[in-house]
């Protein structure tokens, strides 16, 4: 009867584990999905609103994106009290604490980190064009990870229990 | 004028070379930076050198330059590092900051096919231009302007830097908040330059009154006829007439029931009267008076008011 119950714990154990690893999948894509719509919504403010990155990050804040919109409201804040600081260092210190706990690759989190890197063109098309390559990268990475996706979690749900099972017959 | 303004303009890691000039703010009228040569300041008193620790000092020798990269800090930095934002002001060669002060912007232009300016680069050259307002300028002036309460079009006179931006702005804010002479007015303003409000993210630095509306960055043709068919205003004011585009949509304007107030380059009435986009103004007295500003002893002095005869005007 322990055995039963046992071999039962390592499975539910397992299976969880299988789970959470493809809720992270699914958490990865919808961040993904969050952030290539906030990098498009930065595009369009610079190439239509003529807004500054400052404003721009104001407003996103004020579109409250999912859980960003603090760290959106911060850069704006520390960029707007006239204390100097400059738009690299706030940008990567929010960034970092934003992107810290979320599922993304890291070269996902580099492509976000480095946006400031792209500005300081004076045309503001050419300029939201500048931005055109991360969009791409996260749109490219997010289309993989979508496509991949079901047979990804299939997988993981089949391979957790396969070793929950693996992991019951070795303890027998 | 607040030092924080002379601070806010440099990134925070520059800023403690700063602070004695910032410590200067109500003598400061223009700080130049130029790639490679020492910093120059202008004071009330003369002309003066920052060096490297942020000492002000007489000698020329003594004072230490700015480096190509430390501009381009400061430009990413004014511009709020989103120069595109500011691509119609760099075009122009300057930028309007918080407080209303300018920065004029010299580098290698680089054309466009038909000959416009595309853009600036290599911007190597910045000179801070601390903006003073001085409340009352036109004092002296307001009583010549007032016809029954009714605001006579105007034309101020005056050569580069007498002043008459100073009182344009002055006059505007005193017609709009109303004066000994007469109630408030709404007052349009078509700030070509943002030379007059010195608006800053659309909002004027300067006091320009309470009633008045400022188009920010507009031609002054198009902007004329914009305020009059948007905001119905008592008075229009514009700075800097140059062509006979420009008259003809003062004419305009005034036709459409609008009271004028206008400055141009010149030394004299007469010299104004004999400019050929001029001529027709003056033979149909659109202005009803002339106030011309000139420099005496390097102070800037009202030389004289006319009447659309050309006569001295009395009190």
């Amino acid at each position: 009867m322990y055995k039963v119950v046992g071999i039962l714990c390592i499975l539910a154990g397992c299976a969880g584990f299988g789970n959470l690893k493809v809720r992270q999948e699914k958490d990865r894509i919808r961040h993904l999905r969050a952030f290539i719509h906030i990098m498009r919504r930065i595009q369009n403010e610079i190439s239509y609103g003529k807004h500054t990155v400052p404003e721009i990050c104001l407003i996103i804040a004020d579109c409250g994106e999912n859980g960003y919109a603090s760290y959106f409201k911060e850069i704006h804040r520390q960029m707007c009290q006239g204390n100097g600081t400059g738009l690299k260092e706030t940008w990567k210190e929010q960034m970092e604490a934003c992107l810290r706990e979320l599922p993304l690759q890291a070269e996902e989190k580099e492509a976000i980190m480095n946006l400031p890197v792209f500005l300081g063109l004076q045309e503001e098309n050419r300029q939201a064009m500048g931005l055109e390559q991360s969009v791409e990268l996260l749109t490219r990475k997010c289309r993989q990870a979508e496509e991949a996706y079901d047979n990804r979690a299939k997988m993981i749900h089949s391979v957790s229990i396969l070793a929950g099972l693996l992991l019951s017959i070795l303890l027998l | 004028m607040r030092r924080e303004d002379i601070l806010r303009m440099f990134p925070e890691r520059m800023r403690s070379r700063w602070q004695n000039v910032a410590d200067l703010c109500d003598q400061v009228q223009e700080i130049r930076l130029r790639a490679g040569r020492p910093v120059t300041i202008l004071l009330g008193k003369g002309e003066r050198f920052v060096d490297a620790g942020g000492q002000i000092v007489d000698r020329q020798d003594c004072g230490a330059g700015i480096t190509a990269g430390e501009l381009d800090e400061i430009l990413q930095h004014l511009c709020q590092y989103s120069l595109y934002a500011f691509a119609d002001e760099i075009r122009q060669g300057f930028l309007t900051m918080q407080g209303g002060h300018r920065v004029g912007l010299a580098g290698q232009v680089i054309l466009e096919e038909a000959g416009r300016i595309r853009n600036i680069k290599y911007i190597r050259y910045l000179n801070i231009r601390i903006a003073h307002q001085i409340k009352g300028a036109a004092d002296s002036v307001l009583y010549f302007l007032y016809d029954k309460g009714r605001v006579r079009n105007t034309l101020l006179i005056s050569p580069p830097g007498c002043g008459k931006t100073t009182m344009l702005r002055d006059i505007i804010r005193q017609l709009s908040d109303g004066t000994a002479y007469g109630p408030g007015m709404n007052v349009s303003v078509v700030d070509e330059r943002s030379e007059i409000a010195g608006s800053y993210m659309g909002i004027p630095q300067n006091d320009v009154g309470t009633r008045t509306d400022v188009l920010d960055g507009c031609p002054k043709v198009e902007g004329m006829m914009m305020l009059i068919r948007s905001m119905a205003p008592q008075v229009l004011a514009v700075d800097e007439l140059g062509s006979d585009k420009d008259i003809e949509a003062l004419r305009m304007a005034s036709g459409c029931g609008c009271n004028l107030l206008a400055t141009i380059h010149g030394n004299s009435l007469k010299e104004i009267q004999n400019k050929d986009y001029m001529r027709y103004v003056i033979e149909e007295s659109l202005f009803e008076r002339y106030v011309v500003l000139a420099r005496r002893s390097g102070n800037c002095v009202i030389e004289g008011i006319y009447d659309q005869e050309g006569q001295r005007c009395i009190k």
